[in-house]
């Protein structure tokens, strides 16, 4: 029994960091920037979540809002700090990535107060009894609606032309270019997808701890670089693995090892362990 | 001279009193080291509101000596790198005559030995590492050390009746303080400790943890950590359809645990030093003086930040205003009466006092009992 639900604790976990994940490794592979200031979005996403829900009752209206703006946020970001600095080399961008990220985590924290939002009756937290395993509502929903969001993401990549034009723009930039494919129509639509997961993510984590806090991103902004080096950096498919192996690891780690190492701790062995025997990444193909 | 009308030039240096008071320095400078910015900033506020307080209190009623005091404020991040700059300028370009911290055990042990080296009383509010009062005779401390605090909670699992504990323990210098007299006195009680689980002060999903904890069905869970963390925490405890008593310390001691758990904090016990239900003049009347400054309900950490500030100020006015030596010694001898119960300092400069025990029912706390066992919760002295 225990085993089940470590394995279902690993899942709800596994999605989250998927869901943040993807937002960079998107940027990844079409800029080489690693793009810390990313968690501030799940951030900004989180709190919009809990304001919105609070003033409306609207769950929907709140992951709409949240979504919108964290994805806008995102393309703001491109525009103002990383536009100006594609020219040079990419860690003057990670640089400046790490700035905005410390900035907007003070900027949350002067605008929303230092001791964090909660939800006044936060939504799906009802028990579900599904084959002697108990769950809340909201881990439920976690897990079905990253399902269904990666699903529609892979189908819009391969499936329709601006989904096909982003991966040419990933493999040749010049090449794409030359197609007639505006490279910043597709870096634009990149960040404003990749923010809006996060954003997305951000609201399934206030609902499931009923807490937002200024710092909240910090722990996802450097795991989700974890996640994305495992994953073989800039591939979709491998970061989506990754999130769920780091989620396995950190669930059954914590259980049974958690006395010589904690949760970040053990993720970070990982990745160390990993990259010595594979430092390409585990799942990159090349 | 002789020939100026008197109530002329009492009017006139009034007058360029009132009007050079915004700009001159006040005459009695008191430190503060709060953690404003970063993890521990929700505890930074109250500390910061308990300590403006204490010291508006103080010149309304007409300083020390008549003069002014004021509150010279560092944020310290909870940091140690940010501490000892933060001490240095206190004592080199503020010169205070004593500083309290209102920050948590790592930057408290940091800042001690600046104030220390320089002679500069220092009271510890809420920070609850046994290093801090060991760095010399500058140091103060108004709360229960880890250690006292966990036996207090060995003590208040078998007053429930209960044998088999799980443990889970934030891993920092507040976590394993408590769970280090937790297991000291475990024994004494016969407890039967069923299982042990650590995690870091970062976590807001307990998801393996929570489902451990279930396999070992425990009759009672003692859980170190703070609001922020201990909100999620007990909420997802109690998702998991896990009932057993949750016994917390004085990191929980926050409106804002109730506001993150909701309706799973109901029956969460907590080991603190504010008695929400006391009778004691000194405790109801900071309550009410509080909740009137700053709209909100007074936690542990206001409550301890407000009395090692009026400790300090108690000193200075038997010492005139006096730092250093006079008012490590006026400090050392005197008697206090707080929110946060009768004070006196031992040789080690630790007080000792009854723990209480609060209960939250309907979204407060309230008073549960007492903990008042002075061999269990004795202070260690420097003969120890």
């Amino acid at each position: 029994m225990l085993f089940f639900e470590l394995l279902a604790q690993s899942l709800v976990q596994g999605c989250i960091y998927a869901l943040i994940a993807l937002g960079l490794t998107l940027v990844y592979g079409l800029l080489r920037i690693l793009h810390v200031a990313h968690a501030a979005l799940f951030t900004l996403g989180a709190y919009l979540g809990v304001l919105v829900y609070n003033a409306s009752g609207s769950l929907l209206l709140a992951f709409a809002v949240a979504m919108a703006l964290s994805g806008l946020g995102g393309v703001a970001m491109f525009r103002l700090a990383y536009q100006p600095l594609l020219a040079r080399p990419p860690y003057v961008a990670l640089i400046a990535s790490i700035g905005l990220y410390i900035a907007a985590e003070e900027v949350f924290r002067i605008v929303f107060g230092a001791s964090g939002l909660s939800f006044a009756q936060p939504p799906l937290q009802a028990q579900v009894a599904i084959g002697g395993l108990q769950f809340k509502e909201a881990e439920l929903a976690v897990m079905v609606s990253s399902a269904i969001i990666i699903g529609l993401l892979g189908w819009l990549q391969t499936r329709t032309r601006i989904g096909i034009a982003c991966q040419a723009t990933v493999s040749d930039p010049q090449m794409a270019e030359s197609f007639g494919i505006r490279l910043n129509t597709v870096r634009d639509l990149n960040f404003l997808v990749g923010s809006a997961l996060a954003g997305f993510a951000g609201v399934w984590v206030a609902i499931l701890n009923n807490l937002v806090e200024p710092t909240m991103g910090s722990v996802p902004s450097y795991k989700a670089l974890a996640i994305i080096v495992l994953g073989g950096l800039g591939s979709v498919r491998g970061t989506l693995l990754a999130a769920l192996v780091l989620g396995l690891i950190e669930s059954f780690g914590t259980t049974y090892i958690g006395q010589l190492m904690d949760r970040n701790a053990i993720a970070f062995a990982f990745l160390i362990l990993v990259l010595m025997m594979r430092p390409q990444g585990l799942f990159a193909r090349r | 001279m002789s020939a100026f009308p008197r109530s002329a030039l009492a009017a006139a240096l009034a007058a360029a009193c009132a009007a050079a008071a915004p700009l001159a320095h006040a005459d009695i400078k008191v430190g503060l080291m709060v953690p404003l910015t970063g993890f521990a900033a929700a505890d930074g506020k109250s500390a910061l509101e308990g300590a403006k307080l204490a010291v508006a209190q103080a010149n309304a009623k007409g300083g020390v000596k008549g003069e002014k005091l004021e509150l010279v404020v560092y944020d310290d991040q909870a940091s140690p790198k940010e501490a000892v700059p933060a001490a240095t300028k206190l004592i080199e370009k503020d010169k205070v005559v004593g500083a309290v911290s209102g920050s948590y055990s790592a930057s408290t042990r940091a800042s001690a030995g600046v104030f220390q080296s320089t002679k500069v009383p220092y009271v510890t509010a809420y920070a609850i590492h046994p290093d801090i009062t060991r760095v010399g005779d500058y140091m103060f401390r108004v709360s229960a050390m880890g250690e006292v605090q966990g036996r207090a909670g060995a003590k208040l699992v078998s007053q429930l009746g209960k044998k088999n504990v799980a443990l889970i323990t934030v891993k920092n210098d507040f976590g394993q303080a408590l769970a280090a007299g937790f297991k000291d006195a475990a024994p004494k009680f016969g407890l039967n400790i069923v299982g042990e689980h650590e995690y870091s002060i970062q976590d807001r999903q307990f998801g393996p943890l929570v489902a451990k904890v279930k396999s070992q069905s425990p009759e009672v869970i003692y859980a170190s950590g703070y609001f922020y963390t201990a909100g999620p925490l007990v909420s997802q405890l109690r998702a998991a359809g896990i009932t057993a008593p949750v016994i917390g310390q004085e990191g929980y001691d926050s409106e804002k645990f109730m506001e993150i758990a909701g309706p799973a904090a109901e029956g969460v016990l907590v080991t603190t030093s504010l008695d929400r239900d006391s009778d004691r003049p000194a405790t109801k009347a900071f309550l009410a003086d509080y909740r009137q400054a700053t709209k909100e309900g007074a936690d542990m950490v206001a409550a301890s930040t407000y009395t090692a500030v009026n400790v300090l100020i108690d000193g200075l006015q038997k010492t005139g205003g006096k730092g250093g030596a006079p008012l490590r010694d006026a400090i050392a001898a005197g008697k206090f009466d707080t929110p946060i119960g009768e004070l006196s300092f031992n040789d080690l400069h630790e007080v000792k006092k009854d723990v209480q025990v609060q209960v939250v029912r309907d979204k407060a706390f309230h008073r549960h009992s007492v903990i008042s066992d002075p061999v269990l919760l004795a202070p260690p002295s420097k003969a120890q």
